[in-house]
């Protein structure tokens, strides 16, 4: 199914308008089905006072796929992952997420899940500036990751009850994989915030994967990288959706990055989708140039 | 999962087999601490045991040597005994404070709301309401008033005060930082306020087919208090540990205490320990890793007041009565005092505050006053001057060693020179400030469920 959203013939390019961006979607699922749809959004908006950050934007993410959002500074992004992980409610649309909603909008009222119910749908994300906390073992790290999947009570850890302690053990045994999976299983006892950087990084996808999510949210995973990390993340992101199955959503200003790994990409401009589809077109798109670099860099 | 996770069986079997391989545990530690560092845990091992023989040793011996020859402050039964109350309280506190970062300005409520959980369980008090019950306490059969052991008494204590921390802090743990700080405090001035005026009560409730009407109740004694309650109380050995019983109540008071230090260092070390340090070091991101912040800060609330109730309840049994006095503001103060001078975070630490500052309360600073007393010079009574005296020690740490006596690593490191802010900095890290311009604090229209930044740094730090 991966192979398909690569294919340029079958994802088409949309330079729409803003007053057409609700006809992207319709013309998106006459490729895909619905159901294939991992992540769907309707007319998504987010409004801070009198400034519109996110504005009336459908975007669907297919299952399997690495989709990118990309955009000039101030574009809507970040505001746009927020709502998805439930840290901002929408001031109106709906997000459904695995046929589940994230956001409900009846009577002029948008309700929306928590962000921690929302990470037990299946959400993991990583943060643009590291959040990681610092103080506490890389191996403590990954295990709060994990505490959604755990059932024991706080009496059960008062009085040390054998489910518990099993449990606890086998905390420590997937985080103890997940951090194999980084390569960071020989400094699980080291505090976090002594991890070299490109380490917090990884530390930081690992603690997102304790979560066991489908889908991945990555805010600038290679900021600050050079060369070689960004290659070895680029890899590593990919394997994370061939052996396990993740959906991945990128924020990235890299485009190398983007080009090289997206399957779909979106780009936002003052919140609106100005451009979507497979990276060969998306870059060739008049609007998506001249958003970055000006509307003289897209008539020249 | 990997073979040593099924190796730990089920049932209560089990159970005991943990508990007893913990103490297994707990003598190779000593003998592998004993190898690394000799002096210092053959140090350590003396005092803690002069510690617990020492009531005995104060009974038999200490008492009547400073009494008859040569005058020394050590402290006595009652001020051993408060010791370990107020190192109950401090290790209840440093749940919520010391783990999960919120702090409790008005902890001393539910110290008072134990106390008189107590008082109404174990006195003669509601016998001018015809109110009579009596089971297995001190007392014989057909006594007046309600009478039940000082064990269920605890546990009920423990329900109720939980269930207050709960109600306290249902509402209010949505406020971050001062706010929460305030309405603690707030609460820490009502609770006793209700106690002291709440000696005759006139109502009339019609509610439906229900008519509730009092008329000039007294529910808490007033300004009085409540007395005699009945002393803790060990049945089928018929021991009491009250005033008057020396060393039987330090030891009552240790055996709680011990079992405070239990409950909190099995929370620290688990899930729900792990979710408060995850709040602690970033709210934001422990919510997003799927931590339940509201339910974990509740459970901290609840499970830290709960040790205050244990305290009150034996405070006020020890005492034998209980008045509203006992419980004012600046016990709030004081108890938050030992957790900070003793160590935010760490539970030893705190105890050795709370055994510091009590020391010095209790014994240190009346023996002072006994010789000012005594002296031909005039000088001021340096008992009255209590508080003066915690300030200056308060000041003199937090020059010379503000991460207090015995600091939790953690905690430490959050207090050190260079923060994570700093580090990423320092790392060079391209700071997008994408955000800043778009969520401009208080600027958030989405109404009362909105989780929306609080500051411009949060804002940008997502």
């Amino acid at each position: 199914m991966t192979t398909d959203m690569t294919s340029p013939s079958e994802t088409p390019v949309t330079a729409a308008t803003p007053a057409t961006t609700s006809s992207i979607p319709t013309m998106l699922t006459g490729n895909i089905d619905p159901a294939m749809m991992l992540v769907r959004s309707r007319g998504v908006t987010k409004k801070f006072g009198g400034l519109t950050a996110v504005n009336n934007v459908d975007f669907d993410i297919p299952r399997g796929s690495i989709v990118s959002l990309i955009g000039p500074n101030g574009a809507g992004k970040t505001t746009f992952f927020n709502m998805i992980t439930g840290y901002y409610v929408p001031t109106a649309g709906e997000i459904t997420f695995d046929d589940r909603p994230i956001t409900t909008e009846s009577k002029k009222k948008v309700r929306s899940k928590k962000p921690h119910e929302v990470t037990a749908m299946g959400i993991g994300r990583t943060f643009q500036n590291i959040r990681l906390f610092g103080a506490m073992s890389v191996l403590d790290n990954v295990r709060v990751g994990l505490n959604v999947h755990l059932g024991s009570h706080w009496w059960d850890s008062v009085l040390r009850t054998p489910k518990m302690l099993r449990e606890e053990q086998a905390a420590i045994d997937e985080a103890m994989d997940l951090l194999r999976l980084v390569d960071l299983d020989k400094r699980s006892e080291w505090w976090a915030r002594n991890l070299p950087y490109g380490d917090q990084r990884r530390l930081e996808i690992a603690r997102a994967l304790a979560t066991r999510p489908k889908l991945l949210l990555l805010d600038e995973p290679t900021a600050g990288m050079n060369n070689s990390e960004t290659r070895e993340m680029t890899d590593f992101i990919r394997k994370l959706r061939s052996e396990r199955g993740l959906t991945v959503l990128l924020i990235e200003h890299d485009m190398r990055v983007v080009m090289d790994i997206s399957d779909r990409i979106t780009v936002l401009d003052y919140g609106q989708v100005i451009a979507e589809g497979a990276p060969a077109e998306v870059r060739a798109n008049p609007r998506v140039i001249e958003a970055y670099l000006g509307r003289g860099a897209a008539e020249a | 999962m990997s073979a040593s996770s099924e190796a730990i069986g089920t049932g209560i079997g089990a159970w005991f087999g943990h508990i007893a391989d913990s103490l297994g545990g707990m003598g190779i530690g000593y003998r592998r601490s004993l190898r690394k560092s000799r002096t210092r845990t053959v140090i350590l091992s003396i005092i803690i045991v002069l510690g617990l023989i020492y009531p005995v040793l104060h009974q038999q011996f200490l008492a009547e040597f400073s009494r008859n020859v040569f005058p020394l402050p050590l402290p006595d039964d009652t001020a051993m005994t408060f010791m370990m109350i107020f190192a109950i309280m401090a290790v209840g506190l440093n749940i919520v404070v010391g783990f999960a970062g919120l702090l409790d300005l008005g902890y001393v409520a539910f110290y008072a709301i134990g106390a008189y959980v107590a008082a109404f369980l174990a006195s003669p008090h509601w016998a001018g309401l015809g109110i009579n019950l009596t089971f297995l306490g001190n007392v014989g059969p057909g006594a007046q008033g309600v009478h039940l052991p000082f064990w269920l008494v605890i546990i009920v204590a423990v329900i109720v005060v939980a269930t207050f921390g709960a109600l306290l802090g249902a509402p209010t743990l949505r406020l971050r930082g001062d706010y929460l700080a305030i309405v603690t405090l707030g609460f820490g001035e009502i609770v006793p306020l209700v106690f002291k005026n709440l000696s005759s009560l006139t109502l009339s409730l019609t509610l439906g087919p229900i008519v509730i009407a009092v008329n000039n109740v007294n529910l808490t004694g007033g300004v009085q208090g409540i007395n005699p309650i009945d002393p803790p109380f060990l049945p089928f050995f018929n021991i009491l540990f009250d005033s008057r019983s020396g060393p039987l109540a330090v030891y009552l008071g240790i055996f709680l205490l011990a079992i405070a230090v239990v409950v909190a260092r099995n929370l620290q070390f688990s899930r729900i320990g792990r979710s408060w340090m995850a709040i602690r070091e970033d709210e934001t991101a422990a919510q997003m890793m799927g931590v339940n912040t509201v339910r974990s800060k509740l459970l901290a609330f609840a499970l830290g007041a709960s040790l205050a109730g244990v305290a009150g309840s034996f405070q006020a049994s020890y005492l034998g009565a209980t008045t509203s006095d006992f419980f004012e503001f600046s016990t709030s103060i004081l108890v938050l005092i030992m957790v900070i001078l003793g160590g935010v975070g760490n539970v030893w630490g705190v105890i050795v505050g709370a055994i510091a500052l009590t020391y010095i309360d209790k014994t240190f600073l009346p023996y002072l006053g006994q010789r000012v007393q005594d002296s031909p010079i005039p000088l001021p009574n340096p008992a009255q001057y209590n508080f003066l005296v915690y300030g200056i020690i308060l000041l003199v740490m937090m020059r010379f060693r503000p991460q207090g006596f015995l600091p939790d690593r953690q905690r430490e490191a959050e207090l050190s020179v260079i923060g994570l802010a700093d580090a990423e900095v320092a790392m060079g890290m391209p700071i997008d400030v994408d955000n800043v311009s778009i969520a401009p604090p208080g600027q958030d229209e989405t109404g009362p469920g909105a989780r929306g930044p609080e500051t411009i740094d949060e804002a940008r730090d997502l």
